[in-house]
């Protein structure tokens, strides 16, 4: 199956080679002289309590689109420098009689990301900048309507109508992202995340278009996060 | 911190790029091969005479599929998206323009295929049967049964008397 071209094509082929030499660029200019994988040797203790999260692009996505997440996360903090990861989160997606093809699609499920990101600062204990991997989940179930159409050559009218599909999808994350401290225990903070399927079960629909967690099919395979951080 | 800053530029550039990757090749179709035994292996031929094939539309008028064919080693055929059973008219016209006619029926199960919401809907489609009658076509089998945008595949081989 040959897919179509374009200017985003090319962008897309290049991308994981742009995160990846962002994040290798910025740990060398970063890392402490310790080494990137060694604890500071310091006062600060080595654990320093939990931080939970929640997500402002996945909840603008759903005020202002037809899919979305909503999603809040738990993370540990240790000695400020890695810091494991939960991310959990709701996302849906309702999208109604396309203007051209007059397909339907709708799903809405549950998702979990694991992971840990490490502080690549080179002062580790104020603002943070971080690399970080993810391993995410999901299990959902698709609903497709189609309005009738026409076989171009029997030319009787026909439609597509498959509801409650399950699908599953297991992927992997790379990311980029930084936060600061804004006041208090509140901080503010934001990723880039390059996504990449590790195995899948569209149902055998051929393909499933949002997956919950993950985001759409047809778009790059870059996402983003704007955090809400309380430290406790 | 300029140099964050256009990184985040960057990635907001990048992160709102999207692409709708429809495939081009979107013709579903079934594809024949004309083949001969030739010392007990089946290979393949190339058929002399001239071939047209015409079906049935659902308002019971006949259309045109393929027009005079020479020399015809494979052709393509339409198939329908959710009929339970298409038939064709094949007619062979010989060089001493004496015209012979057969039938041939396809049975098969349809798949509905999504790729996205941007993306016209499909069928795919499992071949689950074929016959024919046998004025000018020795046999047809399906060598692949599974049809879908790939235009490469075989999926029945026809046999013609001579």
């Amino acid at each position: 199956m040959t897919r179509r071209s374009s200017i985003c094509t090319f962008i897309s082929r290049s991308k994981l080679w742009l995160v990846i030499l962002i994040i290798f660029h910025l740990s060398l200019l970063t890392s402490s002289a310790q080494g990137f994988l060694k604890f500071e040797r310091d006062t600060i203790p080595f654990f320093r309590g939990f931080a939970v999260s929640t997500d402002l692009v996945g909840l603008a996505q759903m005020q202002l689109g037809d899919h979305g997440q909503y999603e809040a996360a738990l993370r540990l903090n240790l000695h400020d420098q890695y810091f494991p990861i939960v991310e959990v989160g709701y996302g849906k997606a309702n999208h109604e009689d396309d203007e051209v093809t007059h397909i339907s699609y709708k799903t809405g499920a549950p998702y979990f990301r694991v992971g840990v990101d490490v502080n690549i600062a080179k002062n580790k204990h104020s603002n943070r900048i971080y690399a970080g991997v993810r391993y995410g989940y999901t299990s959902y179930k698709v609903d497709i309507d189609c309005l009738p159409f026409e076989d171009p050559v029997w030319k009787n009218k026909t439609f597509f109508n498959v509801s409650d599909v399950p699908c599953s999808q297991h992927w992997a994350e790379v990311l980029f992202g930084i936060d600061a401290e804004l006041v208090g225990p509140l901080r503010l903070g934001w990723t880039v995340r390059y996504r990449n399927r590790l195995s899948y079960d569209d149902g055998g629909l051929g393909n499933t278009w949002y997956v919950p967690g993950y985001g759409s099919q047809d778009t790059s395979n870059l996402g983003a996060t704007f955090n809400v951080i309380i430290d406790i | 911190m300029r140099r964050l800053f256009l990184l985040l530029i960057l990635s907001v550039v990048l992160v709102a790029c999207s692409s709708i990757e429809c495939p081009i090749e979107n013709t579903v179709a079934v594809n024949y091969a004309v083949m001969k035994y030739q010392d007990g292996e089946e290979v393949a031929d190339t058929l002399k005479d001239t071939l047209s094939i015409w079906t049935r539309k659902s308002d019971g008028t006949d259309t045109l599929l393929y027009n005079r064919g020479v020399n015809v080693r494979s052709f393509q055929l339409q198939i329908s998206y959710t009929n339970p059973q298409d038939f064709f008219v094949f007619l062979v016209t010989d060089t001493f323009n004496v015209s012979t006619i057969d039938t041939v029926w396809v049975s098969k199960e349809d798949i509905p295929h999504f790729e996205s919401v941007d993306c016209a809907a499909r069928y795919f489609h499992k071949l689950t049967n074929v016959r024919s009658t046998h004025e000018a076509i020795d046999t047809i089998i399906i060598n692949n049964s599974s049809v879908t945008y790939d235009s490469s595949v075989k999926h029945l081989y026809i046999h013609f008397k001579k």
